[in-house]
Parts: structure tokens; C-alpha cells; sequence
């Protein structure tokens, strides 16, 4: 029952050498098709210690954290700090397109396995470090984290109330879009090695990534409008906010259909001031959001979420329940659309729903096409069967604790 | 200086339709890498404020704008005659629009067989709330983000931004060198049906699969560790006014190396800040005595004194502190570009960094039909005649002209 449609990838192997910073890298390759073989030092990622667990109960191949980074990818162990598993490395970097890393900057380097000797063994073999702070500057040595990535990237000072702390994103956003970058990155130096008939090094660096990934914050600053605050949920453009409504909270829209709100809260005898000229204006609107979200939030408690969502969509204004995350896994959108993917998992005799993919391909669909490896799942596959290895020799290095 | 070095993607060419943001954010990563972006717009486009830098000109650099009145049969044949020498055709338009053009993937494949259309919808361009209408903040509600980014007993929060617009625009970015990388190998193309809201959706996280896998019901995080535990883990007040630092620390040595650089104040040997385990039930209490430390530096200091120490520690950056980072700075991230006008303005440069062929920002945001005549030229062969002809037909527009129409008005 194997899948035949063809993906986009499947000419490329890529081999995985990151933790969590860049693990989401090699799963957007892989969901596409790409050979990915992930490589774990022999105790496994540090990955498969962190939670959530299925059914809350820890265990090194049940780690939701470990499944949601490490779909599409084979498993092998292999520890690269020792002559023999350097060896092994060499052989597999010689057959690979990509490889992608987090280590410390400098580690592959003192490894003798830096750009330059990966170069040598395979001119045209890609390299994709990614790191807290990039392969260079004054900070290439300090330490990081998630949420210290996007504080010194931007990301953080401006969400929140103005008189709390800065909060932090849902999810590991900084290290998400170091991933992304990092795959845009691999894949334009794949297309330039055609022309340029080698690899090359692609270096990001996570607050690089967490800087890019706001809009506002340096466009701002850099064209002397000052530096951007918090605002609570208003955004910066001033034309949407949290209200509180009958049942739950909404996402105010006053940009785009002016008309069809005001008629809709008139029709209501909701509009104080709103019916007058002047609110039709955009700019008039954005300078006087407070007044107007207050008339607004006034308007909106007397309904409930979904009646606020959908009789707003069906003036085709932006309005937008602001639900629970749990609510995803029902919403007839994503479902009709076929955006979670059944994935097996044999070993349990379950079936697991996983989230989607980031876009949808017709001709070559992203697709989970093997469930996240068990620990050194695919050692026997990889050494034996691809690398010629003998069973004496495959037993040896697993007893020396390299593989 | 990297200006007129081969970029990685020299040679392919984009016939861009996007309109804020998440469309220009896709565009501009390819721009930066060397694609040929052409920028198709209206000639009552809306400007907020200048369009070489700040918002715009970060959102547009490196493009080239390009006035072609689409309502009219013959701006459409133009781009038409556009899709035929191009190599993506990308939009972030509801599913009716290209079609009403004729721009869908279905007719344009016509024109060039192996076109890749990427189009970047709120929704998708299937299921039943495809025409639903959206902006980065009504998908970051509906996905969940917005309610649960809120401090303890405080009201939600969310972005003060719109992140989704950010995922989706490198999202796009990806999608289209994924599409080209597999018509190179096969020769053909296709069409991509981003949905924003499905591209927000995906980078979640294992929040939830968690809720897929586990059912389960989550509580917001705040600013506690969403990867390994860790205590403290948190925002911290520091000296002056709205300053801020960050702290995480996951291990026992860097716990230990921590105390070391606050002195050893007895609190931190009370028994329940003695293991990790016991540090992550007492948090709140915990973070009251490292905000006492914090608040007497600022967060520069903070960091200076815990990163050579083995922690991690940072400051919470705004716009300020983000345009002096030394380490930005250092690594030439941002862009001086000067303006033909004679200005330089200061752009967000690109976080891919490639060795052999790196990426710059090679051009400030184009002025509103800057490059109509340019494009229509090189890339159509248009004469001068031809030109003026279609211009006073109102089928294109340049620069000049749409100045000079909208003074005439106002």
C-alpha cells in the first residue's frame, strides 16, 4: 500500500544532525518527499525526553515533542564524537545532498567535519548550520533558548498588556522560523548548484530569523517613528481587537467593509457616534480606536462568538472567533480540506491524527509519509543494507557505543 | 560590498499579484536571493507613507513595479503575455479574483505548460469557508494563538503583530522553491493552494498534537519553557523604565553557575530551589527573588554578567535595541540602501545566509509604476510607441504619469 504519487523531494537525502532548534528544517523536507535519515547520538535526541507524552506517560519513543518534529524522517543512531562514527559520517555525507545541523558553532569544525572537509569529501554536498546566534560575531558563543531568541530578535516586546511583562509566543516561534529560513536557504543553494556545479554553506542564525519574522518593529524604528510598545491584543495598526461577547472572546475587524459593520450595528441601535461621516475614513478610524472599540465591545456582548463570526464573514468583514486551541481539531475548514493526516503507528497498534502540512501541492502533495523512527530504528536498513556493513561489524559498534 | 554578485535564484522569474502582507513578505525572501520579482499593480494603489523604506519598502524592495489596469481586456492580454516568459505566478487573493482575470492556474497553464502557481489565500481555495475573509489577526484568533498567549488571570493578549502573515509569507517562499526544484527534475509545474490559516495551524506545534493525540485541554503558557523544563525560566523586570531581561536555565550547572553570579544570597539554598523539580513548583516564588536581582541592573548588564557564565540570558529588544545589536550589526544584517533619489534608508536584510551566493537587498521599495516602461520593454519588447499608446489608452501606467494625474485631482 504504498503511496506512488510522486513528491517533490524524493531525489534529495538529507541527513538530520539537529536537536529541537532545527528539527522542523529537516520535517519540511522530508513532508515533501526528501530522504531524510536522522541521526541521534546512541542514548537518543534529548528530544525524547520532553513532553507531552501519549497518554502522559514518559518513554523515549512515545514524546508528542519528539512525533510533531521528526514525521517523514528514518532513524539511525550514530555518535559522531568517536573516530569510528566520524567514519560512518564521512561515508554518509559522501552519498547526501544536504546536511543540517545546531551544534554549538565551531563542534562540526573541531570534529573534522567542518564545511571545509565536507566540501573536500563532497564538493556538492549543502551545508545548513543552524545556531542561536549565527556562525560569526560577538554573541556566536553565547547561550540560548527559545524565548531568548525571540526576545533579542523583537518577537516579544510587543505582545501584551502595557503594564505586564512581554510575553512570549505560542509555540517555539523563533526556532520555527529559523526552520523555515534554513529550508529556503537549502533549497536556493540547491538551485544554484546546478549552475555552480558545488554546495555551499548556508548559515542562520535564530535571532536573525526571530527578526525577520516581525513586521513592524525595525520598519518602524528605521524610518524614525520611534520605538513600537505593547498594546494589550490591540494590534499596531490599530484596527483589531479582543472584545469580550456572550459566550467567549472576538476578534474586532474596522478595516476593510466600513459600511456593512456600522449598518450592521445600527441595525442593532448600537452606533452612538459611529453613523457620523467622519467614521467612514480609515486613517479616522485607526487615530480613534479606543472610542470606537469601546462603542464596538459595547455592541458585541449581547451576541455570542460564532453569531459575531459568521453574520460578519457573511458581510465579508474580517471578524474571527478568538477560540481555544482545541477547537482546530474540529473545524470544518481545516477537516474539509483534508488538513490532519492519519499516521500509523504500528508499533502501538494506533492511528494517530497529526497536524498538516504548511501549504497544499496538487501534483506532488506534502504528506507524513512514515511515522516518527523508534530509536535506531532504521540502523539495520541503513548500515547493513546501504552501507554493505557485515552483522559482526554492525553488533561491534553497537557494543563500543557508537552506533 | 556583495551588490552585483550572482545571486542563488538569478534567472527566475516571478509575476507577483500579492498585496499586504503576507504575499510581499513571500516575494521579498526571493528577491533578496535574486529572483526577478515583477510587481503587477493598480494605479490607485494606496501608499502608506513612503514606499523606498519603513513598512512598504520592506515589504516591496527589490521588486519592480509594474502599473497594468486589469480590468481592461488588454492589461490582461499584457499579462497574459507575462505568465508566457515567467516562471511563477504567485497571488494572495480569495479564489475568485485570478479567476475572474483569467489568471487562474487552469488558464494560464495554457500560455506556459509548466508554470508553478503559488496562490496564498486566507483559506484555501476549497471547503466551505473558502471566501471567509481574513487578516493575519483573525487567523492567529481562530488558531488558537490569541486566547491562549495571556498572562495568569490576565485577559488574552496574543501577537501584537501579525506573525501569521510572517509564516505565511516564508511559507510561500519555500513552496515555490520546493515547486521549482520539482519541475527542474521533471519538468513540470503546478499549482499551490496556500491557505494561511492552514500554514498558521501547522507551526503550532506539539501543543496540538497533544490535543490531537491526548485530548487534551491546555492551559496558557505564559512566559514558562514550551521546550525542556526549566526554572527560572521567564521575563524579568529590570532596571529603567520598560526594561526587560530574559533568563533560562535548564540545567543544574547552569543553576549553580547562576547563583554563583548573584553571590549566593541565602534564598537560593532553600530547600524548595534545590533540584529542578522543586525550582518548577516553586516558580512564581522563585522568579519574586530573581526580579529582586534584575531589577537592580539593566538588561544589558544582566546579560554581560550570565552569558560569559554559561546561561542564558538576553535582553527583551525593542525597536532601539534591536538597530544597535552588535551581533546584527556585526553580521551586516541590516541593509543601508541608498534611494535614486539620493537618500539611504535602513532595511531588514535576510536571515538566509548563503557562502557562495549571498543574498543583499539589491534595491530599495520601487516608487508606483517605477518600472512599468523598464519591464514592458525588456521582458515584452515594447516600443516607445506602443508604449505611449497603451498609457493614454489607461491600459498601464508609470511613475510620472500617476503623479502628475493625482496633483491634477487634488
Amino acid at each position: 500500500m504504498t503511496d506512488t504519487t510522486p513528491t517533490a523531494l524524493s531525489d534529495l537525502r538529507v541527513l538530520d544532525l539537529t536537536d529541537l532548534k532545527g528539527a522542523l528544517c529537516a520535517k519540511l523536507l522530508g513532508d515533501m518527499g526528501a530522504d531524510v535519515i536522522k541521526i541521534e547520538p546512541p542514548g537518543g535526541d534529548a528530544m525524547r525526553t520532553i513532553g507531552p507524552f501519549l497518554d502522559g506517560t514518559p518513554h523515549r519513543d512515545r514524546s508528542l515533542l519528539f512525533w510533531f518534529y521528526n514525521t517523514s524522517k528514518r532513524g539511525i543512531t550514530l555518535d559522531i564524537h568517536q573516530p569510528a562514527g566520524r567514519e560512518i559520517f564521512t561515508q554518509l555525507a559522501a552519498q547526501s545532498d544536504v546536511v543540517i545541523e545546531s551544534f554549538a558553532p565551531g563542534t562540526l569544525a573541531s570534529l573534522g567535519l567542518g564545511y571545509d572537509e565536507l566540501k573536500r569529501l563532497n564538493p556538492k554536498l549543502v551545508l545548513t548550520s543552524i545556531s542561536p546566534f549565527g556562525q560569526t560575531g560577538p554573541y556566536r558563543d553565547y547561550h540560548s533558548s527559545d524565548i531568548i531568541a525571540e526576545a533579542l530578535g523583537g518577537m516579544i516586546y510587543t505582545n501584551g498588556a502595557a503594564d505586564d511583562p512581554p510575553l512570549s509566543a505560542l509555540g517555539l516561534q523563533a526556532y520555527h522560523s529559523a526552520s523555515f529560513f534554513a529550508a529556503i536557504g537549502t533549497m536556493s543553494a540547491l538551485w544554484a548548484r546546478d549552475t555552480l556545479d558545488e554546495g555551499q554553506w548556508v548559515d542562520i542564525s535564530i535571532q536573525e530569523a526571530a527578526t525577520a519574522a516581525v513586521e513592524h518593529v525595525a520598519p518602524f524604528y528605521h524610518q524614525g517613528m520611534g520605538v513600537q510598545t505593547r498594546q494589550g491584543s490591540l494590534h499596531w495598526s490599530r484596527y483589531f481587537r479582543v472584545a469580550r461577547c456572550r459566550d467567549g472572546y472576538v476578534m474586532h475587524c474596522t478595516l476593510g467593509d466600513w459600511t456593512s459593520l456600522v449598518e450592521w450595528v445600527k441595525g442593532d441601535g448600537k452606533e452612538q457616534d459611529l453613523g457620523e461621516p467622519q467614521w467612514e475614513d480609515q486613517m479616522y478610524r485607526r487615530d480613534h480606536a479606543e472610542h470606537l472599540f469601546e462603542v464596538l465591545d459595547e455592541w458585541a456582548t449581547d451576541y455570542s462568538v460564532a453569531e459575531l463570526m459568521e453574520g460578519a464573514q457573511l458581510r465579508r468583514i474580517p471578524y474571527a472567533m478568538v477560540r481555544p486551541l482545541e477547537a482546530l481539531a474540529e473545524d470544518p475548514q481545516l477537516n474539509a480540506r483534508g488538513f490532519f493526516s492519519p499516521v500509523e503507528h504500528p508499533e502501538l497498534g494506533r492511528t494517530f491524527r497529526y497536524p498538516g502540512g504548511p501549504f497544499f501541492f496538487t501534483a506532488t502533495p506534502w504528506r507524513i509519509s512514515r511515522r516518527p523512527p523508534l530509536l535506531g530504528e532504521h540502523n539495520e536498513e541503513v548500515y547493513r543494507q546501504e552501507l554493505g556493513m557485515s552483522e559482526q561489524r554492525v553488533l561491534e559498534l553497537a557494543s563500543a557505543g557508537v552506533i | 560590498m556583495e551588490q552585483g554578485r550572482r545571486r542563488a535564484l538569478a534567472g527566475i522569474r516571478i509575476l507577483d499579484f500579492t498585496w499586504v502582507v503576507a504575499g510581499p513578505v513571500a516575494t521579498r525572501i526571493l528577491a533578496d536571493q535574486g529572483a526577478e520579482v515583477i510587481k503587477i499593480e493598480r494605479r490607485d494603489s494606496l501608499d502608506l507613507g513612503s514606499r523606498r523604506g519603513g513598512f512598504t519598502g520592506n515589504l516591496f524592495r527589490g521588486k519592480e513595479s509594474t502599473v497594468i489596469n486589469m480590468a481592461d481586456p488588454r492589461g490582461r492580454e499584457i499579462a497574459r503575455q507575462l505568465v508566457a516568459v515567467s516562471d511563477v505566478v504567485i497571488d494572495n487573493f480569495s479564489a475568485r479574483v485570478m479567476h475572474n482575470w483569467g489568471m487562474d492556474y487552469e488558464s494560464i497553464r495554457q500560455l506556459k505548460p509548466d508554470i508553478i502557481a503559488v496562490s496564498m489565500s486566507g483559506f484555501g481555495h476549497t471547503g466551505p469557508q473558502k471566501d471567509y475573509v481574513s487578516y493575519g489577526p483573525t487567523l492567529q484568533a481562530l488558531s488558537g494563538y490569541t486566547l491562549l498567549m495571556r498572562h495568569p488571570g490576565k485577559g488574552p493578549a496574543g501577537w501584537g503583530y501579525s506573525y501569521a502573515d510572517m509564516s505565511g509569507g516564508y511559507s510561500g517562499a519555500l513552496a515555490v522553491l520546493m515547486a521549482l526544484w520539482h519541475r527542474k527534475r521533471s519538468g513540470q509545474g503546478q499549482f499551490v493552494d496556500l491557505s494561511q490559516f492552514e500554514t498558521i495551524s501547522s507551526v503550532v506545534g506539539p501543543a496540538l498534537l497533544d490535543v490531537l493525540v491526548n485530548n487534551a485541554t491546555l492551559a496558557p503558557f505564559g512566559n514558562r519553557s514550551q521546550e525542556a523544563p526549566a526554572a527560572p525560566h521567564g521575563v524579568y523586570r529590570c532596571a529603567g523604565i520598560d526594561r526587560w531581561c530574559v533568563i533560562t536555565i535548564f540545567s543544574e550547572s547552569e543553576w549553580q553557575a547562576f547563583c554563583r553570579v548573584l553571590g549566593n544570597p541565602t534564598w537560593t539554598r532553600e530547600a524548595r530551589f534545590t533540584t529542578l523539580a522543586s525550582r518548577l513548583e516553586h516558580q512564581d516564588a522563585l522568579d519574586r527573588y530573581v526580579e529582586e536581582w534584575t531589577q537592580q541592573h539593566t538588561p544589558e548588564e544582566v546579560m554581560r554578567r550570565l552569558q560569559p557564565a554559561g546561561i542564558a540570558a538576553g535582553v527583551v529588544a525593542n525597536g532601539e535595541d534591536l538597530d544597535r545589536d552588535p551581533q546584527l550589526r556585526l553580521r551586516g544584517y541590516w541593509a543601508q540602501v541608498n534611494t535614486p533619489e539620493g537618500d539611504e534608508v535602513v532595511l531588514d536584510g535576510t536571515p538566509v545566509k548563503l557562502s557562495a551566493t549571498p543574498g543583499y537587498v539589491a534595491a530599495p521599495g520601487p516608487l508606483l509604476g517605477e518600472q512599468t516602461d523598464t519591464v514592458l520593454r525588456r521582458l515584452l519588447g515594447y516600443s516607445a510607441e506602443h508604449l505611449a499608446q497603451l498609457k493614454a489608452e489607461r491600459v498601464v501606467a508609470s511613475h510620472a504619469e500617476i503623479m502628475a494625474e493625482r496633483q491634477a485631482v487634488s
